[in-house]
């Protein structure tokens, strides 16, 4: 069987096959990559196992993966910022750029987005990918692969930050230490915040955490999100000026109320339950700001910065390595946490 | 006899002339426009007068004009939000839309935006003018051609503004009386501004101001800048949050150092002298921001609101009016100081 292009495509809900896969040549301002390494995010777990996340269902088979690298093996025309050879980390998203979301900055909304592994755009677990060039980053010659790859969820990481306010001095809580509470931690303290507490239900990503620079950490095991934010405010000495949450859990968004200083923001990352209990009040009257995020605009150029000045080190959350022809084991270990993953990584080139 | 498509094309200095030019088609994304009416700008006759405007220099012929309007006549593939027969404002500057300036919203700093009637790229002082569909804005119904090309320096207005923060409450200084210091005033109330004084050399420009809503005009009569501050925080009662500079007077922006308070604003829309000397160890220390503007980027909508609310009334500035024929006459009131010109419109 030939492999020229060997992908990991989705059918339907727990039906993902490993196959060929029409590969696509680079037009005017596009290029295409020879994928290296691409990591697997809760959101593709998520459509795996259930076919759909929100209002984006998959209708037609899709390439999975959206978390990548590549190095540079074919220039569309008019493409001048990369050249074949170049180490490449793939900003997956791809805005209409005529709309006003796209003019103002905040391509991340642009309703006619086109992004990887989001229905029904395809991903990048497969050999060759082909995408614009401007949303390319090249690495530079120290930053490997899997950081580039790890580039996608720090972004969100840096938005998240951003759209909190993290700054000099900022205290910051973060509810759930997986892969994104912790580029979260990493981001903030880049950012100047002077303490990071970090909260999980378990006590491995916790310990995880507190080796990668968590300045204090909370076990959570109870739903009270009042008793939980005292503990928060214990361990960090003081009331935190920002939340951002990770886990999506109800009670751990409670928590990011109860627990944030008045004037501070509540910043919502972590997806859970369509609707939920807030205590909007509390909230409210202590303007506590409660914020979304949606992916991310803008956040590639500072979160390649941040790995390749030193100023951040991504690299103890790659825990597990597969090749792209075990994608479904890889995803199941992804999915279950296994041998206490954090970021699998799956190898997209012919090994 | 009537040209399929006459552009006004300037070949150099003083040496603007009425041509024939093919009609061009509309590509992806973009239209095919009948041009309604093109305003004249300050800039345009710069490069009329002496063949170079701040640093860009006309080198080979170049179709003037920026402040246009026009019909749509033509649709490109792709294009969704426009049909034939929609009345539209031009923004003239098309950026690339892949850089990082232009993905973080600061489109109009875009190294190789694509400006109309800045050396190299023609402008659209024609009958048919091609232009990226995006930037074509629907004009509602109420709003005239004339009021669509007067979009363009309404955006810069709003876009001053935004920059210097003027919002409920700014007390407002703006230096000059021309086209962009009245309609920044106009901005400038529609935001909330509690007072706005406007200061100039010509009387005939401080009795439009006034007429048009300025609480305060001021003659300027003196070189010296800090007693020109002093009266101006006597007449406004205070110092003023946000200057706003627009004569391109090296000593207004000096006397919008010495005026504003602490804290506040000094936006450069007027262009004055590549290198002035400025008081900017005064500034410094008073924590008087000095911002430059560099056209605007997403006002065109926001003007548009304006104008259709009626918060804004820029038809009193119109006051000469000529035919594309007679665009040499039109450059001529525009830059003679004695025609009483405010806003030179042509009509295509």
């Amino acid at each position: 069987m030939g492999d020229t292009n060997l992908s990991a495509v989705l059918y339907a809900e727990d039906d993902m096959r490993l196959e060929e896969f029409p590969v696509k040549d680079p037009g005017p301002g596009e290029v295409q990559i020879s994928m290296h390494s691409t990591g697997i995010c809760g959101s593709d777990v998520h459509y795996w196992k259930h076919g759909r996340i929100g209002d984006f269902v998959l209708t037609t088979p899709m390439v999975l993966g959206h978390e990548s690298s590549g190095t540079v093996c074919k220039v569309g025309s008019g493409v001048t910022s990369l050249k074949v050879g170049d180490r490449v980390a793939i900003e997956p998203g791809v805005p209409c750029r005529v709309c006003n979301y796209c003019k103002t900055g905040r391509y991340n909304l642009c309703r006619e987005m086109q992004f990887c592994a989001t229905p029904p755009y395809h991903g990048t677990l497969t050999r060759l990918y082909t995408h614009p060039a401007d949303f390319c980053f090249k690495l530079p010659d120290n930053v490997s692969y899997e950081e580039g790859a790890l580039l996608e969820p720090l972004s969100v990481g840096v938005h998240a930050c951003r759209r909190a306010g993290v700054s000099l001095g900022s205290k910051v809580f973060i509810c759930g230490a997986g892969p994104i509470g912790l580029v979260n931690m990493l981001t903030a303290k880049a950012m100047g915040a002077s303490k990071v507490c970090i909260s999980d239900i378990s006590e491995g990503r916790l310990g995880v955490a507190k080796t990668m620079g968590a300045d204090s950490i909370v076990l959570v095991n109870t739903k009270d999100a009042k008793a939980v934010a005292k503990q928060v405010e214990t361990a960090l000495g003081e009331m935190p000026d920002i939340t951002i949450e990770c886990s999506g859990a109800e009670s751990s968004i409670q928590t990011g109320i109860y627990a944030t200083k008045a004037g501070g923001v509540l910043m919502l990352v972590g997806l859970g339950p369509a609707e939920i209990k807030l205590p909007v009040v509390n909230a409210a009257c202590r303007e506590v700001d409660i914020r979304g995020l949606f992916r991310y605009a803008n956040c590639y150029p500072a979160a390649l910065e941040m790995i390749a000045s030193g100023a951040v080190d991504v690299k103890p959350l790659i825990t597990h390595h597969f090749t792209l022809e075990e994608s479904l084991e890889a995803f199941e270990t992804s999915r279950t946490g296994a041998g206490g993953a954090i970021k699998v990584m799956i190898k997209c080139a012919k090994q | 006899m009537a040209a399929r498509n006459l552009a006004a094309v300037l070949h150099g200095k003083d040496d603007l002339r009425l041509e024939e030019i093919a009609v061009p088609e509309p590509g992806e994304n973009e239209v095919q426009l009948s041009m309604g009416s093109v305003g004249i700008c300050g800039s345009d006759i710069k490069y009329w007068a002496y063949g170079q405007c701040g640093r860009f220099k006309l080198t080979d012929p170049m179709i003037i004009g920026h402040e246009g309007s026009g019909v749509v006549t033509k649709v490109g593939p792709g294009v969704k939000h426009l049909a034939v027969g929609d009345r539209v404002a031009i923004e003239p500057g098309v950026p690339c839309r892949t850089c990082e300036l232009c993905k973080e919203g600061k489109y109009n700093l875009c190294p190789e935006v694509r400006f109309c009637a800045t050396p190299p790229i023609d402008g659209n002082l024609s009958r048919f003018y091609v232009h990226a569909a995006d930037f074509c804005f629907k004009l509602p119904d109420t709003l005239s051609m004339e009021e669509g090309a007067m979009v363009e320096p309404l955006a810069v207005c709003v876009y001053g503004c935004q920059r210097g923060g003027v919002t409920l409450g700014s007390r407002v200084l703006i230096c000059g009386a021309g086209p962009v210091g009245i309609m920044a005033m106009m901005v400038a109330k529609a935001l909330g501004a509690s007072a706005v004084c406007i200061t100039d050399i010509d009387n005939t420009r401080l009795s439009a101001a006034r007429s048009l809503g300025a609480d305060h005009v001021l003659k300027v009569t003196t070189g010296d800048c800090e007693a020109l501050a002093g009266v101006i925080q006597d007449t406004l009662g205070c110092h003023p949050h946000v200057t706003l500079e627009c004569s391109g007077s090296d000593q207004s922006l000096t006397t919008g150092i010495h005026a504003t308070r602490p804290g506040g604003s000094v936006v450069l829309i007027g262009r004055g002298s590549m290198q002035p000397a400025i008081p900017i160890v005064l500034a410094a220390t008073k924590e008087v921001d000095i911002k430059g503007v560099f056209r605007y980027a997403n006002c065109y909508p926001k003007a548009i609101s304006l104008l259709e609310s009626g918060k804004v009334d820029v038809k009193p500035l119109i006051t000469h009016r000529f035919n594309l024929m007679d665009s040499v006459k039109a450059f001529e009131a525009a830059k003679d100081r004695n025609s009483g010109a405010i806003k030179v419109m042509i009509n295509c």
